[in-house]
C-alpha cells in the first residue's frame, strides 16, 4: 500500500520532470533564472565567496567537490526573495496546465 | 525519453532507478492523462514546485562551480583582481574640465612637438609643415635646402659663427612659413635661383632701369647710396654688411643669415642711435602673422613711437602690427579682419617697396665709405 503510494508519486513526478523537458519549460526556466541571478548579483557574491574559499585551501587544492560542498549552500541562501518568487510562480502554472490534462 | 528525464529528475532518486524506468516506460505508454495530476491537492503540487525551483537552483550552483574550478585551473580565476591602490590610480575621474584619465584637455594648442631631424621644438600645429621641409620633402623643400646649402656653403669661410643663428632668424621655420614663401617666391625672393644666376655677374653695378639689382642674392654696395636711400633701405631690407663681399644683405628684415644684433649694429652706424631699428623685420610679414610673432611685434612696436620712415612703409606695417594684436587676443573676429586687410597692407607694403627701389640707386653719394671699411 505505502509502495504503491510512492511508486505513485515517483511516477507522477517523473511524468512531470518529463513534460518539463519536452515542452522546453526546463530550459528557459534555467535561462531565466541564469539571467535574474546575473543581474541582481548573486553571481558577483558567489564569486567573491569562491575566491575566499579557494585562497584558503589554496590555489592548487582545489577540487570541484570541495567547491560544491562549499557553494552550494551559499547559493541556496543567497538568491534573492524576488526571484525565487517569480520562479516558482511560472513552476506553478506551468503545473497547473499540465495538471488539468 | 525515460532515459532521459530520469537520471535529471531528484525527486526519483529515493527510489531504484531501474525501478522507476521500468515503471516509467510503462507509464509512457500509457496515456499521460490517465495517471493525471487529479488525485493532487494543492500541497502536493507546491511540494513539486518547490522541488523543481531546487533544482534549478542547484543546477546554477552547480554550473556556477564548474566555471570555477576551471578557471581556477586555467589559472584566469584572478586575473580581474587588482590591489586596491592600483584600482586607485586608474579611477575614472568625472570633474568638469577633465578627461577621464584626470588630464586637462584643449592642451594640444600650446603643444610642441620636438622636431626629430632638428630637435626643435615646433608648435604641433606646424609640426607637419615643418617637417616636409626640414626632411626635404614637398615642392617647396628642394628650393629652400638646396639654398640651406648654398647658405652654409658661402658662409662657412667668412662668417662661420653666424652659422648658429641662422636657424633661429630663418622664416622658413616661423608660424606662418607658408605664406611667407609664396609671396617670396613671386616678388621678392632674393634666394631665387633663377635671378641669383641670372644677375649674379652685375653684382654691384646699380641701375634705375634694373628692378631686379636689389634682390641680387650677393647684395648691394652700401657706397653708392645716399642717406634717404640708405634709410628707406634698412626699413625694409637686412642690410648688414658682409664682411665677404662688402654688400649690404637685401633679404628681408628677419633673413636667417644675420642675426638682429648684427642689423641692429648696421642701423647704428648709419642712421645713429637715435634711430636703431625703428622697423625691424616688419614689411615682408604682413600677411602671415603667427602666434610666435607676437612678442616681435610687441617689441615692434614699441619702437615704432620712435619711427621716421617712409609714410608706406610705417602705416603699412603699423596695421600689420595691430592686426597682430588682434590675433593675439585669439578673437575669431579679428582673424576675419584680418584677412581682408591684409590685401591692403599688402599693396601698401608693395608700393612702398616700388618706390624704395626706383629712389635708391638714384644719387651715388657714399657718406661714409671709409668708416665702413673700417668696420669690415
Amino acid at each position: 500500500m505505502v509502495v504503491s503510494k510512492m511508486n505513485k508519486d515517483a511516477q507522477m513526478r517523473a511524468a512531470i520532470n518529463q513534460k518539463l523537458i519536452e515542452t522546453g519549460e526546463r530550459e528557459r526556466l534555467k535561462e531565466l533564472l541564469r539571467a535574474k541571478l546575473i543581474e541582481c548579483g548573486w553571481k558577483d557574491q558567489l564569486k567573491a565567496h569562491c575566491k575566499e574559499v579557494i585562497k584558503e585551501k589554496g590555489l592548487e587544492h582545489v577540487t570541484v567537490d570541495d567547491l560544491v560542498a562549499e557553494i552550494t549552500p551559499k547559493g541556496r541562501a543567497l538568491v534573492p526573495d524576488s526571484v525565487k518568487k517569480e520562479l516558482l510562480q511560472r513552476i506553478r502554472t506551468f503545473l497547473a496546465q499540465h495538471a488539468s490534462l | 525519453m525515460a532515459q532521459l528525464s530520469s537520471p535529471q529528475s531528484p525527486c526519483c532518486r529515493p527510489l531504484c532507478y531501474e525501478q522507476s524506468e521500468r515503471r516509467l516506460h510503462k507509464s509512457l505508454q500509457m496515456k499521460m492523462e490517465e495517471m493525471s495530476l487529479s488525485g493532487l491537492d494543492n500541497s502536493k503540487l507546491e511540494a513539486i514546485a518547490q522541488e523543481i525551483y531546487a533544482d534549478l537552483v542547484e543546477d546554477s550552483c552547480l554550473g556556477f562551480c564548474f566555471e570555477v574550478h576551471r578557471a581556477v585551473k586555467c589559472g584566469y580565476f584572478f586575473l580581474d583582481d587588482t590591489d586596491p591602490d592600483s584600482m586607485k590610480d586608474f579611477e575614472i575621474v568625472d570633474q568638469p574640465g577633465l578627461d577621464i584619465f584626470g588630464q586637462v584637455f584643449n592642451q594640444w594648442k600650446s603643444k610642441e612637438c620636438v622636431c626629430p631631424n632638428c630637435s626643435r621644438s615646433i608648435a604641433a600645429s606646424r609640426f607637419a609643415p615643418h617637417l616636409e621641409k626640414c626632411l626635404g620633402m614637398g615642392r617647396n623643400s628642394s628650393r629652400i635646402a638646396n639654398r640651406r646649402i648654398a647658405n652654409s656653403n658661402s658662409m662657412n669661410k667668412s662668417e662661420s659663427d653666424q652659422e648658429d643663428n641662422d636657424d633661429i632668424n630663418d622664416n622658413d621655420w616661423s608660424y606662418g612659413s607658408e605664406k611667407k614663401a609664396k609671396k617670396r617666391k613671386s616678388d621678392k625672393n632674393p634666394n631665387s635661383p633663377r635671378r641669383s644666376k641670372s644677375l649674379k655677374h652685375k653684382n654691384g653695378e646699380l641701375s634705375n632701369s634694373d628692378p631686379f639689382k636689389y634682390n641680387n642674392s650677393t647684395g648691394i654696395s652700401y657706397e653708392t647710396l645716399g642717406p634717404e636711400e640708405l634709410r628707406s633701405l634698412l626699413t625694409t631690407q637686412c642690410g648688414v654688411i658682409s664682411e665677404h663681399t662688402k654688400k649690404m644683405c637685401t633679404r628681408s628684415l628677419r633673413c636667417p643669415q644675420h642675426t638682429d644684433e648684427q642689423r641692429r649694429a648696421v642701423r647704428i652706424y648709419f642712421l645713429g642711435s637715435s634711430a636703431v631699428l625703428p622697423e625691424v623685420e616688419s614689411s615682408l610679414d604682413n600677411d602671415s602673422f603667427d602666434m610666435t610673432d607676437s612678442q616681435a611685434l610687441i617689441s615692434r612696436l614699441q619702437w615704432d613711437g620712435s619711427s621716421d620712415l617712409s609714410p608706406s612703409d610705417s602705416g603699412s606695417s603699423k596695421t600689420s602690427e595691430n592686426q597682430g594684436w588682434g590675433l593675439g587676443t585669439n578673437s575669431s573676429e579679428s582673424r576675419k579682419t584680418k584677412k581682408k586687410k591684409s590685401h591692403l597692407s599688402l599693396v601698401g607694403t608693395a608700393s612702398g617697396l616700388g618706390s624704395n627701389k626706383k629712389k635708391k640707386p638714384k644719387p651715388p653719394a657714399p657718406p661714409t665709405p671709409s668708416i665702413y671699411d673700417d668696420i669690415n
